[in-house]
């Protein structure tokens, strides 16, 4: 046993070093004072704890939630699909596969300057709709909470499609084909026998989605235009402009608690945690 | 079948959605007018990343950020994955899932926080070695989950084999299992080294004078708003990615 | 699976070597400024005549450059805030006191910055540009804005930017209210919040420098923007783009450059701002960034155009009507502060 804790220790320290120490400090500060021009002063207090009660924080976290939940759904109704098709597409399937991930592999922040290049009032969709007479004047479509889902979409796509397809490709055909006997139409076969067993790969891939949105920073601050403002940029937002340490540290250690309370809502009885 | 072929439509439309913003971006990166409308062939805007002094100096900070945190990530994620794989440590992987899920805006104040705490006392600043130090600290947790995985497949009883005949937990572990896993610490390397090198959140809140990276120059760039050299440089960044995929691909078949 | 160590050994050798090259080669001057705040060979000539190596970063707004700058170690020389923070900046314990031996074309500065309101014997910072907060707008609009008032126009739904600057922003909304733009009264305060607060439904995006590419582009029919942006922007799109100074007052601001305490380099900061002093320079920089300079050596060398631009140097009459930004007090400071989150949420 003695090169298994040799083994562990290295990253034991830095875990220690790197997550939990800043996490300690972060919960210290929240029951700290906000300096006068930021930092954290002595008088404790948890003000910045009633202050998430706040109706104005509550319509953020509802709206990161709400929009964090539109984005795994729709990653769902659209990865759900192409993960199938990958799984049956035989011969193929690494190719598919390959070309899912090859996006995934370029960076994220590209990824969302793409969409600003695309729907900016000068931009390409804008730019066609004008010359084909659809509209007249520019639609604008970046710069609100639609924006924001659609990069969250393009961004996270991947990450649902690549369980389902873990899950579908492990799917007994002899079932499919039982079902077919027993005279069930496509849809019903969808509905009552595919999904039901793609269960664990269904929660896995809105896991993966939907605690990352919950925390989005980069794709509102792009495409959101600072005006739709969510839990990332807000917490971004206390350590920076408004040079609230403490309620930023607070909001933070919110958040952690609600993505933390969901995952674990969801876990199942003897799931390993890795 | 009619729903093959309707599956089969409806993967080309999904993947057209996934390629073809980054082909627009492209597309226009070539284009001579900084609008998107099309007005000639120009090289203009990949002549301005090469002038760009800035770009170069932050790519170069990246690729060393990157490269280096890769390679203490990958090692010691191996060695940890390969201790839990022995006996497992609830309070290690729980710190480590904890990691994973713990939003970056939050892991980035957090390190803020514990960084600016710590130069009170000793006479230090934000640089290189707080940016590869947080970039370590993130990568950790993608090695083990990969490794883990790999781990998992592993057939214990070889390791005993090797023991009953006389090797040291240590050669055991070098001769018969790290080969195992070495397709598993590439995929690892290649999962840190792109998570670090894209990394913007984290980085610019502990990056100091001399460790602007390149996604922090991409950001400030976007934020100005659109501007085709952007484009040039995201088409040399997907172009660059794409090409180290297609390699690793081809040395991990070789 | 030996060849995958190997490599990752000899570039991690070959990275720590390229980095240990990179710290060697010095003197270095680390400068934090505005973005488009100087001319292109203004830091290359520098750099030539002095021998230094300059690290040149920018920011966008004074909130980012306090984050960096706060902390007291933040690794950079000279700094470039607006004249409001010299004081809070110099309570802090921030700043270097500057020489003047070392500075012998302080002399070149208008008279009117030789002794300031925010620093009457220039002990801080000196003087770099001035100028105003006005409406920058779209001459191809069907009526033109005249006032701060007239951006809660529902015409302008979409595409209005407001500054992403708490002192601004709440600037725009006291002086609809008729009140001063340095109000600490929480009751003025709240009122202007609210002001802000209805106005967000038309406000496109808050944005500082980064919205003059837009309006450029016309993606934006009206902002309230910086002097500085909006004379870059006026002279990208001829003829398209005009500047109102508003008829219900407006901030007045110099952006100054100061040395921080922290920084080691004293000697050559000192070199750096007299350089920066020089009329010559300054003419330069002004023919790039088309603001106004508190440089009165280098103002008179500038052509026509720069020198008789209305929008950098308005007419005596008209720069009355304008009021300059002042330090916060602590507690005004701080509501701001929360009155802002509120705003942006």
């Amino acid at each position: 046993m003695k090169l298994r804790n040799a083994f562990l220790a290295p990253t034991a320290i830095l875990m220690a070093v790197t997550m939990l120490a800043p996490l300690a400090i972060i919960l210290v500060y929240s029951f700290l004072t906000r300096g006068a021009y930021g930092g954290v002063e002595a008088p404790s207090t948890i003000e910045n704890y009633t202050r998430l009660w706040d109706p104005v924080y509550a319509t953020i976290i509802i709206r990161s939630l709400w929009i964090a939940a539109a984005a795994t759904a729709l990653c769902l109704i659209l990865g759900f699909p192409l993960a199938l098709f990958i799984a049956r597409s035989g011969a193929r399937k690494n190719l598919y596969l390959g070309l899912v991930i090859l996006p995934f592999w370029t960076s994220f922040l590209i990824r969302t300057y793409a969409w600003m290049f695309i729907l900016r009032d000068t931009g390409i969709v804008n730019s066609v709709l004008q010359s084909l007479g659809v509209i007249r004047e520019p639609l604008p479509l970046l710069y609100n909470s639609g924006a924001v889902i659609l990069g969250l979409v393009y961004g996270f796509l991947p990450f649902m499609v690549l369980p389902l397809y873990a899950t579908l490709e492990r799917l007994d055909p002899s079932l499919l084909e039982a079902a077919a006997d027993l005279g069930a139409r496509p849809w019903d076969t969808l509905v009552r026998v595919i999904l039901p067993l793609c269960a664990p790969g269904i929660r896995a891939g809105a896991i993966l989605t939907f605690v990352p949105c919950l925390g989005t920073y980069l794709t509102s601050d792009l495409l959101g235009g600072s005006k739709t403002v969510l839990i990332g940029n807000l917490v971004q937002n206390q350590f920076t402009a408004s040079r609230d340490w403490p309620f930023g540290a607070a909001l933070s250690l919110a958040l952690m608690a609600i993505a933390i309370g969901l995952l674990f809502s969801v876990r199942r009885r003897g799931e390993e945690l890795l | 079948m009619k729903t093959r072929r309707g599956l089969a439509l409806y993967a080309l439309g999904a993947y057209a959605f996934l390629h073809v913003p980054l082909l627009i971006l492209a597309v226009f990166s070539f284009n001579s007018s900084r609008f998107a409308v099309w007005q000639g062939f120009s090289l203009q805007w990949y002549r301005a990343v090469a002038d760009d002094s800035n770009l170069i100096e932050s790519s170069v900070n990246s690729l060393i950020i990157a490269i280096t945190a890769t390679a203490v990530a990958t090692v010691l994620g191996t060695l940890a994955a390969y201790g839990l794989w022995k006996r497992a440590s609830s309070w290690l992987s729980g710190s480590l899932y904890l990691s994973l899920v713990t939003p970056e805006i939050v892991t980035g104040v957090s390190l803020l926080a514990l960084f600016q705490w710590i130069f009170r006392f000793l006479h230090l600043r934000l640089g290189m070695h707080t940016v590869i130090l947080a970039h370590v600290g993130f990568s950790l947790a993608y090695v083990v989950v990969v490794v883990l995985a790999r781990l998992r497949n592993f057939d214990r009883s070889l390791e005993e084999a090797a023991l009953d005949l006389g090797a040291t937990e240590f050669e055991t572990f070098w001769r018969v299992t790290l080969p195992y896993l070495g397709p598993a610490i590439a995929a690892a390397a290649m999962l840190a080294f792109t998570v670090s090198i894209d990394d913007y959140v984290i980085t610019s809140l502990v990056a100091g004078v001399d460790s602007q990276t390149l996604p922090m120059v991409i950001y400030a760039m976007a934020r100005r708003g659109v501007n085709p050299a952007l484009n040039a440089v995201s088409t040399l960044i997907v172009f660059g990615l794409g090409v180290l995929v297609l390699l690793s691909e081809r040395l991990r078949r070789a | 699976m030996k060849p995958y160590f190997k490599v990752t050994r000899r570039t991690f050798l070959m990275g720590a070597a390229a980095t240990a090259a990179a710290c060697s080669r010095g003197p270095r001057l680390n400068i934090f400024n505005w973005s488009d705040y100087v001319a292109p060979d203004t830091i290359s000539n520098f750099e030539r005549e002095f021998g230094l190596r300059v690290r040149y970063g920018t920011y966008e707004s004074i909130p980012e450059m306090l984050a960096k700058v706060m902390s007291g170690n933040s690794g950079w020389d000279v700094i470039f805030p607006s004249a409001e923070y010299i004081q809070p900046m110099r309570d802090m314990g921030l700043l270097a006191p500057m020489r003047h031996d070392w500075l012998p074309n302080l002399s070149a500065l208008e008279d009117q910055f030789q002794r300031p309101p925010w620093d009457p014997n220039l002990d801080w910072c000196v003087p770099y540009m001035h100028g105003v907060t006005g409406i920058v707008y779209q001459t191809n609009l069907t009526w033109t804005p005249r006032a701060w008032s007239d951006l809660w126009d529902a015409r302008l739904t979409g595409k209005l930017t407001m500054l992403d600057d708490p002192p601004e922003v709440f600037a725009a909304c006291l002086k609809t209210l008729g009140d001063s733009l340095n109000s600490s009264d929480p009751a003025e305060l709240r009122a202007a919040q609210q002001r802000a607060i209805a106005q967000k439904p038309l406000v496109r995006a808050y944005l500082n420098a980064e919205v003059r590419d837009q309006l450029v582009a016309g993606d934006v029919a009206v902002a309230q923007a910086w002097a500085v942006t909006s004379a870059q922007a006026i002279a990208a799109a001829p003829g398209k783009l005009a500047f109102a100074f508003p008829s219900d007052g407006f901030p007045r601001y110099a952006d100054t450059v100061a040395i921080l305490r922290e920084s080691g380099r004293l000697e050559a900061a000192h070199n750096f701002i007299d350089y920066l002093l020089r009329p010559r320079v300054a003419a330069a920089i002004v023919q790039t960034t088309r603001t106004a300079t508190c440089n009165g050596a280098a103002r008179a060398m500038l052509p026509e155009d720069l020198r008789a631009d209305p929008v950098l140097f308005p007419a005596a009459g008209i720069l009355a009507r304008g009021e300059w930004f002042a330090p916060q007090s602590a507690a005004s400071q701080r509501l701001r502060d929360r009155l802002w989150t509120e705003i942006k949420t």
